[in-house]
């Protein structure tokens, strides 16, 4: 069996970002990781690994060339290979280009089943999984927190659904959004620090295996980004005085209804 | 081609939710100006009420029926969708982005090799020109987002990103049919609600959210009592969710929900970049705490420092008053 995760290298939380050239470009400040979610796809996906033994596990990224640092630490946590398809000056806005770069890399390698993380933490799409999915026309289970051992061309798993919790069975291959709560992702051993520092991982442009890049840049792009903007900072905050804890709750709710007027 | 907007009517329970009646009034807003129409579309109503329910809104009611169609599924959904769309071609479609819609659209934008914007917050017009507000990076960034697209774009909105005007007719239903049968290849096996009837997270107007400076599980009774009057839900940071005081569903923030009510309450609450990346969109932001150099009082509006154990019984108190002064 053959697993696929899909990951992204983001900025990290903590990272500073600047809104540059006149509200067109962001500079961000070089601290990159992989993002959060993914993490608990790449775990899931070692641990089918080693409950059905046979398996192998396929991490892959589109992005730009330092995306081969969140592909290394896949590695380090024990995925098998790595590829990153470079992004180049193709970097992109639109969620479908990345879709069909990464469908048109799955077609090409072959899998049972792909795993992915709920959302990006940059761009907060939540849109990779349930597109690449159509476009290889498999089905798709969002927010998924609990996969079974798969079985029988088949695998059973837990997702979450507005106000509750459901159970579904699902066909292979099939893609799997899972989000955190599935599992407490491991943390690399030096060994898999070490073997991921000597890994080899190959960069593909998309153009070989057959995607038309005419149709992946940025013209083609059906929407991109026309600004950046700063939120709008609020004022600083207005602390509610008062001899007591009660005279403070008396006026605080004065304010929230007379100024504020959300009461 | 006619400036004809789409919005996707989501139940919940056996009613409507209520973002669907919020982009009704904002598409209706878009549509006045552009002369065009308004489409609300609802498939598989579970109920007469929730037709009854939506119809002053738009300026159209697209109902479709058929068996199997009363609860959510992409593989039945989409074809539905995809074929209105091809038939109505309206420029937009706009729907929640809520579990439904986050699993729906981007299956159907990919279907119909369509523009699509995810988690918006805003919609603005420059001219002809649509452009898209969005929060990234955890809302440290905004970003416009403009459609180059010929035909319909897709976006789906947080809910209470728009207000609700009063509604000012009654829309003509159009009914249509749907084929509800599924593909085999998804079967559910079981289903588990487990808050039915109350108001989801991130669709409440009011918040109240307990940090670890509630003490203990016990001690949330109170930021219960007050969520229920207001009409509200408790929230919960990370740190009360770790310890098992809360439930994961209650989490706010970076690994849990993102939210924007009207008025967000945080008692004991440090104010963590993590917790703040899920609520400072909210209108307006209370802070509770007893430390007057906690980080919070950057992101809140008004802030009470004190210990909250006094406070909260104090508010609770005036928040009934003022309720049934409200009768
Ligand atoms: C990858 C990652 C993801 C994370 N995701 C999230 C997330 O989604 N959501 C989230 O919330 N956190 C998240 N965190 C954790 C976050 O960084 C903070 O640790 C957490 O938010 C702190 O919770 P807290 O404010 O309840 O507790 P604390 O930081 O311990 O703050 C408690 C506060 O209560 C006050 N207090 C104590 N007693 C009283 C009293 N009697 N009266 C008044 N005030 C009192 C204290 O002054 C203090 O400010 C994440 C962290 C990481 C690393």
């Amino acid at each position: 069996m053959k697993i696929l995760v899909f990951v992204k290298q983001v900025a990290d939380t903590e990272a500073r970002i600047t809104i540059t050239n006149n509200g067109r470009s962001l500079e961000v400040e070089n601290k990159y990781a992989l993002n959060f979610f993914d993490e608990f796809a790449i775990e899931e996906a070692l641990r089918i690994k080693e409950r059905l033994k046979d398996v192998e596990v396929v991490v892959c990224s589109y992005g730009p060339k330092r995306s081969i640092e969140a592909l290394r630490t896949a590695i380090a946590m024990g995925a098998d290979r790595a590829v990153l398809i470079d992004s180049k000056d193709l970097d992109t806005d639109d969620p479908l280009i990345t879709a069909k770069i990464l469908s048109g890399f799955a077609k090409g390698d072959g899998f049972d089943m792909i795993l992915c993380g709920k959302q990006a933490i940059d761009d907060e799409n939540a849109t990779i999984g349930p597109m690449v999915a159509e476009m290889l026309h498999i089905p798709h289970v969002g927010l998924v927190t609990k996969i079974e051992t798969p079985e029988g061309g088949e695998v059973r798993v837990d997702r979450d659904i507005e106000g509750g919790r459901q159970t579904v069975k699902v066909k292979l291959p099939c893609l799997l959004i899972v989000q955190k709560g599935i599992n407490e992702p491991r943390v690399p051993l030096i060994t898999g620090v070490m073997k991921a520092m000597k890994a080899n991982i190959p960069v593909l442009d998309p153009a070989t295996y057959g995607i038309d890049v005419n149709s992946c840049t940025k013209e083609e792009a059906k929407v991109k980004v026309v600004r950046y903007e700063s939120p709008g900072g609020r004022p600083p905050v207005k602390f509610i005085e008062g001899a007591t804890a009660e005279e403070k709750a008396k006026r605080l709710i004065k304010v929230l209804k007379e100024e504020a007027r959300v009461l | 081609m006619a400036k004809d907007i789409f919005v996707f009517i989501e139940g919940k329970d056996e009613g409507v939710r209520k973002s669907s009646i919020e982009l009704l009034s904002k598409a209706k807003g878009i549509t006045k100006n552009h002369n065009s129409t308004t489409y609300g579309i609802l498939i598989g109503p579970k109920s007469e009420e929730m037709v009854d329910t939506v119809r002053p809104y738009p300026d159209k009611l697209i109902v479709v029926r058929g068996d199997g169609l009363d609860e959510y599924r992409w593989d039945t959904y989409t074809p539905i969708l995809e074929r209105l769309i091809k038939t109505y071609r309206p420029f937009l479609f706009l729907g929640p982005s809520t579990i439904t819609g986050k699993d729906l659209f981007p299956r159907l934008a990919a279907r119909l090799g369509a523009a699509y914007i995810s988690d918006a917050t805003g919609i603005e017009f420059e001219g002809e020109e649509a452009l898209v507000k969005k929060a990234m990076f955890g809302g440290k960034i905004i970003s416009w987002m403009g459609i180059n697209e010929k035909d319909c774009a897709l976006v789906t909105f947080r809910p209470n990103s728009f207000s609700i005007d009063r509604p000012s007719g009654m829309a003509e239903v159009i009914e249509e049919m749907g084929d509800g049968k599924s593909e085999e290849a998804i079967t559910v096996l079981e289903t588990k609600k487990t808050m039915e009837k109350k108001v989801d997270l991130q669709e409440a107007d009011f918040i109240i959210c307990g940090g670890r400076g509630m003490k203990g599980p016990e001690q949330f009774g109170i930021i219960e009592e007050i969520a229920s009057l207001m009409e509200g839900r408790v929230g919960a940071s990370r740190a009360v969710v770790d310890a098992k005081w809360r439930d994961y569903e209650d989490q706010i923030g970076k690994s849990g929900k993102t939210v924007s009510p009207k008025l967000y309450i945080g008692c004991g609450v440090s104010g963590a970049l993590h917790h703040t990346m899920g609520m400072d969109t909210s209108k307006v932001i209370v802070a509770i705490n007893k430390d007057p150099n906690a980080p919070i009082f950057q992101y809140a509006d008004y802030g009470i420092v004190d210990d909250l154990f006094d406070v909260l019984p104090a508010l609770k108190e005036e928040l009934k008053k003022l309720k049934e002064q409200a009768g």
